[in-house]
């Protein structure tokens, strides 16, 4: 096995390893850098230098141990946090998506409009003299020219041969556009304004027409602003990603695109009570729903641990059926429950003899998701639990009923204390765990009921990171900035909690 | 009445009553797999018929592509459990074993990282995998190698951390004797490190299978292809439709996807359990 570690063997078999995830980076980082995706390119590029430098050089051993870890790490964990922290400051929701430059390009694009009269020709899409050019008939007064971005050049109506609708399909010096070219023209010409007559142009619609428009809104690339040519209006960079008249906020063009906003995204969360309110709602049933989930697993399966403590008929039989839930797929049980909870044909109904819409209550639907992760987590304390009732040192309990204790006593006073002690840090671990349990509360309710007739994105059931998802990647807007920011806050809550956690646990370790 | 049942019957009934509880959906979805009806009623505890329509179903209907998502999930869970327990054992290796400037603030950065649940990213995520598709489609978002990369990037905090906590217990007179012999750090990790730790690394890899398999909600975003599904997310179409809940083949295709899973999980249970009290929670 040595000479795989050491030797011209290995060192040719490293060479050739890092060469080739070398040459599919370069190649990514160029094909990046080809699609203006500066940040990703330079990311790949110091992927590549770090490689190479790590393992083709000396230069550190730790380094090529941890290397690929951290570069992984780098790429789907703190890059993405880090970009997370970034859209957090952005204006960045629904109609405001792109960039800027594109924003003006589709504002350009949009800010046309058709002569009064609505006039529109028969085309035929083709080069003159290798630009891009169109053949247009005027049926109407049997009248033909060749238009380009730049000039017009008009056809006599002896020099064109006409198709059996009357529109021209071929003049001198034009050469029209094969099927195939057709295929991919359509990028190409759409964005043209072909010369007509003073300000109007011929904008194409599909392949075969072109309507007489004009440029209404026109973008001043000196003082970047847009001019309405029409009324005289101007649409000035309001700051927060849109074109907008000065006195007029909300007159903005569509679309806008991801401006900086700094902490409005934090801000909206204290101050407008249409993201506070229900943000305050749903932090609430976030922590009484992870309190009560750990509440419940832990009694039901500390209550599992006491009984089943003692060598009794079965114990092994009852063992592994009770570790069952915690043993199947997740995302499979939870489904399963959904399909018990339906109100007509669901098995809790029928079992109970009831008709109760549980998924349409507020209470019912929060008692059916504590009761599935009830099912979903006791076999973990369960299984935690017995492990510590071992763990507690015989002697005492010994000592205690010597002393006269009762079991209730020795118990209350002796056993739980401990157990408490040694399981502190798995308990809060359980309650971070569940502060984020998105699969339950997606897969079994989805976070409702809600009232959608109030337009209301939370619902009863959401949790933090539930709702968080919502408002990312919901039916109506989605604002990826006030999800990043939520998120973030989650996550400086989430990490208190936990390095509470770990305290209590380090503190532990250095007792034990 | 033996002495011994009654003197111990309050176990029992406590036992036997969280045994139905436990057992009660897993047999309604037992018997609703071998129901034709494909509901997921419960019309008697005794199944009237046993009728394998919704297995054939999984197999037979092009529409169901279930092979292709048992693949999927299969491929890119084995494919990450291998990966990141390979390259998190290095890097565990490398933050518990070697000296290097920066290793406590790299630790204290670890600590932090792994921290951060996955699913907080999430937004973010999808944003630069949406990009990364406009140079390099299949990377991107929408393919499985695309998911296979985000998964192993998230797996790999949790797993150097809690790879670190093995490393630290295994002696450090071992490699240090290692050292004395004459072996580079390398060799002490592939020749006295990797023999050593083997089960470990071997159940660490399978919770990150069982992770893996078990994860939903990034699959769903990324993989929209009806070919590309994993078995979660593939199972999940059949009843999230309001009106079409098709339980028979979800039932069936539940049960043989979670079979394995429940095999690997009740047979490393002892392993699993001290994993749990270093302080991992199964997802």
């Amino acid at each position: 096995m040595t000479y795989l570690i050491r030797g011209k063997i290995a060192l040719l078999l490293k060479v050739v390893v890092v060469s080739l995830i070398s040459a599919v980076l370069l190649m990514l980082t160029q094909s990046a850098f080809a699609q203006h995706e500066y940040v990703i390119s330079a990311f790949l590029a110091l992927t590549v230098l770090a490689l190479a430098l790590t393992y083709l050089t000396k230069i550190s051993i730790p380094l090529k141990f941890f290397i690929p870890g951290i570069l992984l790490l780098i790429a789907f964990v703190i890059g993405p946090i880090l970009y997370t922290v970034t859209m957090s400051g952005f204006n960045y929701k629904t109609g405001n998506i792109i960039s800027k430059e594109e924003a003006i390009v589709q504002i350009k694009a949009r800010g046309i409009e058709a002569d009064p009269a609505g006039t529109s020709f028969d085309i035929k899409l083709g080069t003159l003299s290798g630009q891009e050019a169109i053949l247009v008939s005027d049926i109407a007064n049997l009248s033909y020219f060749i238009s380009t971005a730049e000039k017009r050049t008009p056809v006599a109506a002896k020099d064109v041969a006409l198709n059996e609708y009357g529109v021209a399909i071929s003049a001198p010096n034009f050469t029209i556009l094969s099927e195939a070219q057709m295929a991919g023209a359509d990028k190409t010409y759409s964005k043209i304004h072909f010369l007509y007559e003073g300000e109007y142009f011929i904008a194409l619609e599909g392949f075969d027409a072109g309507i007489v428009s004009r440029q209404v809104l026109e973008y001043v690339s000196a003082s970047d602003e847009f001019k309405n040519v029409v009324d005289g209006s101007i649409y000035r960079d309001n700051g927060r990603g849109n074109y907008s008249l000065p006195d007029d906020k909300a007159a903005i063009l569509e679309p806008g695109w991801r401006a900086p906003i700094w902490f409005e995204n934090y801000t909206k969360i204290l101050t407008d009570p249409r993201v506070r309110e229900p943000l305050v709602r749903v932090f609430i049933w976030t922590v009484a729903f992870a309190l009560l989930t750990v509440l419940t697993t832990f009694a039901l399966g500390l209550l599992l641990a006491l009984a089943l403590n003692k060598p009794i008929h079965g114990r092994r039989i009852y063992r592994s059926i009770l570790v069952l839930p915690y043993a199947m797929p997740s995302v499979m049980s939870i489904l399963i429950w959904g399909g018990m909870f339906n109100t007509e044909f669901g098995a809790i109904n029928t079992l109970l003899g009831t008709h109760i819409a549980w998924f349409s209550d507020p209470n019912f639907a929060r008692v059916a998701v504590i009761l599935v992760n009830l099912w979903l987590g006791f076999p973990y304390f369960y299984l935690i639990s017995s492990g510590s009732l071992q763990a507690i040192p015989s002697e005492l309990l010994e000592a205690a009923a010597i002393d006269g204790a009762n079991p209730r006593q020795i118990f209350r006073k002796i056993t739980l204390p401990l157990l408490l002690q040694i399981l502190s840090p798995l308990l809060i671990a359980s309650f971070a765990f569940n502060f984020n349990n998105f699969n339950l509360i997606y897969l079994l309710t989805g976070g409702g009921p809600r009232n959608e007739l109030d337009g209301q994105i939370a619902g009863a059931t959401d949790i933090l990171i539930s709702y968080t998802y919502k408002i990312a990647f919901g039916t109506g807007t989605q604002d990826l900035g006030l999800a990043s920011a939520i998120s973030l806050i989650i996550f400086v809550l989430v990490a208190s909690i936990s390095l509470y956690g770990l305290r209590k646990s380090k503190v532990l370790e250095t007792f034990a | 009445m033996k002495k011994w049942l009654m003197h111990d019957s309050w176990r029992h009934i406590i036992a036997i009553a969280v045994c139905l509880f436990s057992l009660f959906p897993l047999y309604l979805v037992v018997i609703s797999s071998f129901n034709s009806s494909g509901s997921l009623q419960l019309t008697s505890f005794i199944p009237r018929e046993i009728s394998f329509k919704n297995y054939q179903l999984l197999f037979n209907n092009p529409a169901i592509p279930y092979l292709s998502w048992v693949k999927n999930s299969l491929v890119i869970a084995g494919a990450v459990a291998v990966l990141s327990v390979m390259i998190g054992s290095a890097s565990a290796f490398a933050f518990s074993r070697l000296k290097f400037k920066g290793r406590k603030a790299g630790i204290q950065l670890l600590l932090l990282v792994q921290m951060f649940p996955a699913i907080l990213a999430i937004s973010a995520v999808y944003v630069i995998m949406e990009r990364v598709y406009t140079f390099a489609p299949s990377i991107g978002l929408g393919t499985r190698a695309g998911l296979l990369l985000v998964y192993l990037g998230g797996a790999m905090g949790v797993n150097i951390w809690l790879l670190k906590g093995f490393v630290d217990s295994i002696p450090a007179e071992l490699d240090e004797a290692a050292k004395i012999d004459g072996a580079s750090e390398v060799q002490t990790f592939w020749l006295i490190f990797v023999p050593l730790a083997s089960p470990v690394l071997a159940v660490v890899s399978l919770l990150s299978f069982i992770g893996t398999f078990n994860e939903f909600i990034l699959a769903r975003l990324f993989l929209v292809d009806m070919e590309n599904r994993t078995v979660a997310v593939g199972l999940q179409q059949f009843i999230g439709g309001q009106y079409s809940q098709n339980w028979g083949p979800f039932a069936a295709g539940s049960i043989l996807a979670s079979i394995p899973i429940v095999i690997i999980f009740l047979s490393l249970q002892k392993y699993i359990v001290s994993g749990l009290t270093a302080g991992s929670v199964k997802g």
